[in-house]
């Protein structure tokens, strides 16, 4: 049961994951490999604000979601000035130095030796425990699942498409491109900062490794697998690549070979997608050539 | 402080060796291929099994990354990218085609060789040399010489070859391969073959000079990547002066700042030159540029 | 009203604009004309913000809009068609319109979560994009995808775009070249139509026949310079004894 309830928490996280990285690349259409350093830039945030100056989990979130908002910009603004697939290297760079200074600024990170000892959330006075902390992921996903689509839905969202489309017909209709890409990317890095901080504050022990660009990669693959730019493909995307490997589990491999076939996994199940149908299950946007 | 230049170039010479061949194959097949990584990181490992395991001397060592790398990678432009091309897939898709063949093939050494760090002992000169006041090890002399080797035939192959001609044409423009008779496939198919078997040497030679994991391939595609974006997607001179400026820069922030920040700054470096150089990289998003 | 001051601007060697001076009515139907390579669309371009100038200032009005970005030059009533036509072919007809509308509210970060701050706006601006639908026609393929639009319907579609956005003045780049004779009639209509309603049409063409029909103030430029500008009749016959001078 236990075990049952602790997938369903990823299953959330994941999902949380996915729409704030759809939001960008799939109804955007940018191909980002920095999900993973915003999560982890949530985490960590999360972390240290809660150990070294002892605020409350909402408040260790707040600040997560913060200091990822600013540091989105670092990604946000050459996504302006750049051709879609050369922003995926900006990304990729990204995501490898946020990964190297979690890795190396041993003072506040800890390196690899990674934080532990985060608090757990306390609500009414007393720690909040496994089922409940469910109630807290899964709500976070029906939120981000909310604020993305209704974004999506409606004029902000007409603007993004056509943006995806052809930025330059975009700007001549008056529209401010570079406002509209750092609001997606501002609100993206907020929601995977949140999905960090809870699972910071889950988990209660966090190190580098779990923001690598590996990470990145997987939840990139949700959003494709599940249907970039649909409104429910993140969630069937999440739900899928969490499930099925877990099906390895129960076949009874070791740990650390289970670990490495789930990835392959991962990305024998991305380039299947890709081959077969690049729209993904329910696609809508397949990043076909302009 | 001259052991700080030495560092930058030994480490500026494996990121030329994996930029070169990152360009080149670029060039012919004009999407990010981020299985390269993979490569790098195939070529390190089966030198390791030549030499660990088999106990063959290091230069067989070296001859088996290269080959190792440059049939890999033949094999999946064969068995995967070819096909997608025919069907005239989108750059997009080829390079999300590449991250998935990169976490399996990275997933498929950890399973092999286990995620830790293994190390190859060549059993040269664990001292080093002493040039111009500084310390090198045996494999940073080789990075070095490999390095400017690599650099100085490629170029050659580039400019004085019919075949690497061909590449740099192909680059301008996709439709002059057939015109020239010469299909697109076998000018693909030699520029991944050569550009694998470069990101292959520097993979050996980084085993050489320090450990191996699984996941050495994309810190050192980082820096090959950053310094195609300084010098010029196909400018080998450009690319190896960019890798220059990014060993520098990186050995001098790691010893007089701290490590942590080198590589911020190499994210810094990424982005002023994306930013200000005007072919390739600036698409119509913002500004138009060539009209 | 719109005029530019001494533009110049060079890509490489080639010098696209050369000391260009001109001075736009506040109304009316203006025709560029000139050979390939002459320089209109780099015109085009600078005044619309997309490329900056080397040097030479543009002014709307009072104001200088010399290397404003795009959608700032736009904001303020000035909108272009392209030479290649632009249009988001995934998209509905009515949605290409309703994209153009300017200052929505539902494109706010804050409203745009909370619908009930937009739903009337939204109604209004659908119901103004059917209008200008209908007045270029296209009121009947108004849920079709843009893509299945035939060429000519689609340069009235990018044409009833920029009209949405309001824009005072028009740069349209080539409306009827390549169009099918019927449409382009519609459109040359659909100018003149428009230059009564006091809008003022810059637009470049290569058909001097329709140059003649529609507009008062013809620019002939030819290698970056304005070689010649005034009625239509006197600078298409200075064109042609200056083509036949040169040969």
């Amino acid at each position: 049961m236990e075990y049952l309830v602790h997938i369903l928490v990823l299953v959330s996280l994941y999902t949380t994951l996915t729409f704030s990285l759809d939001l960008i690349a799939g109804h955007c259409g940018l191909l980002s490999l920095a999900q993973a350093a915003f999560y982890g830039i949530g985490a960590y945030t999360s972390a240290i604000v809660a150990l070294a100056f002892g605020v409350p989990f909402p408040g260790a979130l707040a600040a997560a979601a913060g200091v990822a908002v600013l540091m989105s910009m670092a990604v946000s603004t050459p996504s302006v000035y750049l051709h879609d697939d050369y922003f995926a290297i900006v990304s990729f760079c990204f995501q490898m130095i946020v990964f190297s200074v979690l890795n190396n600024w041993l003072e506040v990170t800890r390196g690899p030796l990674g934080i532990s000892g985060i608090p757990q959330p306390v609500i009414f006075g007393r720690p909040v425990g496994q089922l409940e902390f469910l109630a807290l992921a899964a709500g976070l996903a029906v939120v981000s699942y909310l604020v993305v689509t209704r974004l999506t839905k409606g004029p902000f969202g007409r603007v993004l498409h056509a943006m995806r489309e052809d930025d330059v017909f975009s700007q001549s209709l008056g529209k401010n491109t570079f406002y509209f890409k750092t609001v997606a990317f501002a609100v993206s890095a907020a929601l995977a900062a949140a999905a960090g901080s809870m699972y910071a504050h889950y988990i209660s022990y966090i190190d580098p490794s779990n923001f690598t660009v590996t990470e990145s990669i997987l939840i990139l693959s949700m959003v494709i697998i599940g249907g970039a730019g649909s409104r429910l493909g993140p969630l069937l995307g999440a739900v899928t690549l969490v499930l099925i490997p877990e099906l390895l589990r129960f076949a009874g491999f070791p740990p650390s070979i289970a670990g490495n076939l789930r990835q392959m996994t991962y990305g024998a199940l991305l380039i299947l997608i890709l081959v077969v149908r690049p729209r993904g299950l329910l696609g809508s946007y397949g990043f076909e050539a302009k | 402080m001259s052991q700080v230049a030495a560092n930058a170039v030994a480490a500026a010479a494996s990121y030329l060796l994996v930029g070169i061949g990152f360009s080149l194959i670029y060039t012919a097949v004009r999407f990010f291929n981020f299985a390269h990584g993979a490569i790098i990181a195939i070529g390190a490992y089966s030198a390791y099994v030549a030499n660990a395991s088999l106990g063959m001397p290091a230069p067989l060592g070296v001859v088996t990354g290269i080959l190792t790398s440059a049939s890999s990678a033949a094999t999946l432009e064969w068995a995967i990218y070819r096909p997608l091309r025919r069907k005239r897939t989108s750059s997009a898709i080829l390079l999300l085609v590449s991250l998935g063949i990169y976490v399996c093939l990275q997933s498929l050494i950890s399973l092999v060789f286990g995620a830790g760090a293994v190390s190859l002992r060549a059993g040269v000169i664990s001292q080093g040399w002493l040039v111009l006041g500084a310390r090198l090890t045996g494999a940073q002399v080789a990075i070095i010489a490999c390095g400017m080797l690599g650099c100085v035939s490629t170029w050659l192959f580039l400019h004085a070859t019919l075949m690497g001609k061909l590449i740099r044409a192909v680059g301008c423009d996709p439709e002059l391969a057939d015109v020239h008779g010469c299909r697109q496939d076998r000018i693909v198919m030699s520029a991944t073959v050569l550009g694998s078997a470069l990101a292959g040497l520097a993979g050996v030679l980084l085993a050489y000079d320090s450990n191996l994991t699984p996941f050495m391939g994309f810190s050192i595609l980082l820096g090959g990547v950053v310094a195609v974006v300084i010098g010029g997607i196909g400018n080998v001179i450009g690319i190896a002066l960019g890798a220059l400026l990014l060993g520098f820069t990186q050995n001098a922030i790691a010893w007089w700042i701290s490590s942590a920040w080198q590589d911020v700054l190499v994210f810094a470096i990424l982005i002023l030159f994306m930013m200000i150089r005007p072919q390739g990289f600036l698409g119509t998003a913002s500004r138009m540029g060539a009209v | 009203m719109l005029r530019c001051e001494r533009l110049r601007k060079s890509f490489g060697g080639v010098l696209a604009l050369d000391d260009v001076t001109l001075q736009f009515p506040l109304a009316g139907l203006v025709a560029i004309i000139g050979p390939n390579g002459a320089g209109k669309t780099t015109l085009f371009h600078v005044l619309s913000g997309f490329l900056r100038p080397d040097a030479g200032r543009c002014f709307l009005g009072q104001r200088d809009i010399t290397g404003c970005p795009p959608y700032w030059v736009a904001g303020l009533g000035l909108g272009r068609t392209f030479q290649d036509l632009r249009l988001i072919s995934q998209m509905t007809v009515m949605d290409n319109v309703l994209v153009a509308r300017p200052r929505q509210r539902g494109e706010k970060l804050i409203t745009s979560l909370l619908p009930f701050t937009f739903a009337a706006e939204e109604q209004t601006n659908r119901s103004i994009a059917m209008d200008y639908l209908k007045y270029v026609g296209l009121a009947g393929k108004a849920s079709d995808a843009a893509a299945d639009l035939s060429y000519g319907e689609q340069k009235l579609l990018s044409i009833a775009c920029c009209l949405a956005t309001e824009a005072q003045a028009l740069l349209l780049d080539e409306p009827i070249a390549g169009v099918h004779p019927e449409i382009a009639n519609r459109i040359l209509h659909l100018l003149i139509d428009l230059r009564t309603r006091g809008k003022l049409i810059i637009f470049i063409e290569h058909d001097l026949q329709a140059v003649v029909e529609g507009s008062e103030l013809a620019v002939a430029m030819d290698h970056g310079r304005v070689v010649a500008q005034g009625e239509p009749k006197e600078v298409i016959a200075r064109r042609e004894i200056m083509e036949a001078y040169v040969g």
